[in-house]
């Protein structure tokens, strides 16, 4: 474990050209960190644990791991 | 608002927005309370709503959202053969969704329930427990709302299923991860039949749909389980478009108008759906066929029978869960078996090779499969027992459980 207590070094990234605000991410993220709007998704870092859970169910490739 | 009949609903799909009607039916006060502005945009749906089955006849399909009658559907097996189940008069139609979700909250403000758009809720307020109200954020401000009952007609994925604990995360195969086109300039074989594809190559653990919306347009879309492809759902479908020759024939000429994404709750509704003062419907319960993934017609049924027991409720000053849950009771008397065989013909689906599937629509290819004689009926199984292949056979059993065949 990191000193912020996250089991990973990265966190999910969207790409808001792309994401069509599915949510089908939002609904698999163990940690309730995608907030959706109605035009836009946010990641919450403080909540990311960077699983990547989200990556497997995009339909569009709009979401991906990154290093935080 | 502050009277001691009021109910919240949040989300004004369609599962809201009968959910509402139901309600001011019996006399309660309702606001439906919806995160966009616009409901029902971007469409994320195939537009496919059936006119027959339990309790379905029950709810109004608003006359201005229909495109064109359909009489049921065409499933291709991987190796392309053809099974029919249809009828002589239509059974169904392909809607207009814009023009669905915005009619039904329509009428639902028209029976007397307040609309607040652009309202997100983002928690639950309880008293001793028992739910009794939401917190909004709303123009840049966080605001109470006060309610008897709490109804969480939030969709997929509902922040309502979440804060009562009804449900959490969802695991990547309980959803279908979807993409569709809308498309114009197609040369539909069937336009008055919605036609399906399978394969395992084609669409891991999921389908391929093709609705026809008149004028040569189309539904084109797919989707898959949730962790179960390589590819993205958009990619498996461009592959379709350019590869199968389902396509070739029919879209060839095609032109792509719209692009959509959707998330499906496949895994059949939430063990329970009412704690004290709240209560699920719509995909926010799993209200959704887990193997067409129809979901309109359930969250309009169920939102009835929800709109009805919790108006009572209300009026009767009782709204702990063991009231509520009359909801419950009486939407899975309806819809119960229907889900939980599906969701086991669908998971004999997920193991069942594409061979077999080929073997079974090669049995059962011919004349519509709907409303088979008897004796026919007998035939096809009895060549699928001849077969003495396990697994096709089970499947047939299970299919005709569900009286497909
Ligand atoms: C690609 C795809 C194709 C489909 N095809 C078909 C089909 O052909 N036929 C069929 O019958 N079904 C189909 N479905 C399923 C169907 O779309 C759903 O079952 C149906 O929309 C469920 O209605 P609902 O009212 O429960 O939820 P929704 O229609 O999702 O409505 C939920 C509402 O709640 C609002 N909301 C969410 N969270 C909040 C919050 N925190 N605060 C305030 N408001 C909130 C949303 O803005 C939304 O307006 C399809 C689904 C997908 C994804
Ligand atoms: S990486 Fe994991 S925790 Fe982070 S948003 Fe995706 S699913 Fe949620
Ligand atoms: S799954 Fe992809 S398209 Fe859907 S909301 Fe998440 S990032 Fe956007």
């Amino acid at each position: 474990m990191s000193p912020s207590g996250k089991t990973s070094n990265k966190l999910a990234k969207v790409n808001g050209e792309i994401c069509g605000i599915c949510q089908a991410c939002a609904t698999v993220c163990p940690k309730n960190a995608i907030d959706v709007f109605e035009h836009y998704i946010v990641i919450l870092p403080d909540k990311c644990n960077g699983c990547g859970t989200c990556t497997k169910v995009c339909p569009v490739e709009a979401i991906e791991l990154v290093e935080r | 608002m502050s009277s001691d009949n009021h109910i919240i609903i949040v989300g004004g799909g369609p599962a809201g927005s009968a959910t509402a009607l139901a309600a001011r039916r019996e006399g309660a006060e309702v606001t439906i309370v919806d995160r966009k502005t616009h409901v029902g945009i971007p469409v994320q749906c195939g537009e496919a709503i059936g006119k027959t089955g339990p309790g379905i006849a029950e709810i109004e399909i608003p006359e201005e959202s229909i495109r064109v009658p359909i009489r049921g559907f065409r499933v291709y097996s991987p190796a392309l053969i053809s099974v029919d189940f249809a009828e002589k008069e239509p059974s169904g139609y392909i809607i207009d969704r814009r023009v669905f979700d915005k009619e039904l909250l329509a009428r639902a403000a028209e029976s007397g329930s307040d609309v607040l758009l652009g309202a997100k809720v983002i928690d639950l307020t309880r008293t001793k427990g028992l739910v009794d109200g939401v917190v909004v954020r709303h123009n840049g401000a966080r605001k109470k709302i006060k309610a008897k009952v709490v109804i969480g007609a939030d969709g997929v994925n509902s922040e309502i299923a979440r804060l009562t604990g009804l449900r959490r995360s969802f695991k990547p195969a309980d959803i279908d991860s979807c993409f569709g086109y809308e498309m114009v300039n197609c040369d539909l074989e069937f336009p008055d039949l919605m036609e399906f594809l399978l394969g395992s190559n084609l669409c891991p653990r999921g389908y391929i749909w093709i609705f026809p919306k008149g004028e040569g347009r189309a539904n084109v879309g797919i989707g898959i389980g949730g962790g179960f492809g390589v590819y993205t759902a958009q990619q498996y479908l461009d592959n379709f478009l350019k590869n199968n020759e389902i396509a070739k024939r029919q879209l060839a000429r095609a032109k792509i108008v719209e692009c959509r994404v959707g998330a499906l709750p496949v895994c059949g509704p939430n063990e329970q759906n009412v704690v004290d003062g709240a209560l699920l419907v719509g995909d926010a319960a799993g209200h959704v066929h887990p193997i067409t993934g129809g979901g309109m017609g359930y969250a309009m049924v169920c939102g009835s029978i929800a709109g009805q027991v919790a108006a009572q409720c209300v009026a009767k000053g009782d709204v702990s869960a063991a009231r509520l849950q009359e909801y419950e009771t009486r939407w899975r008397k309806r819809y119960g078996d229907e889900f939980a065989q599906s969701l086991k013909l669908r998971d004999l689906l997920i193991e069942t090779e594409d061979e077999t599937l080929d073997k079974l629509a090669k049995i059962v290819t011919g004349d519509s499969v709907v409303k088979l004689a008897a004796a026919r009926k007998i035939k096809i199984f009895a060549k699928a027992v001849a077969t003495r292949d396990r697994k096709l056979i089970t499947l047939m059993r299970e299919l005709r459980k569900l009286k497909m065949v």
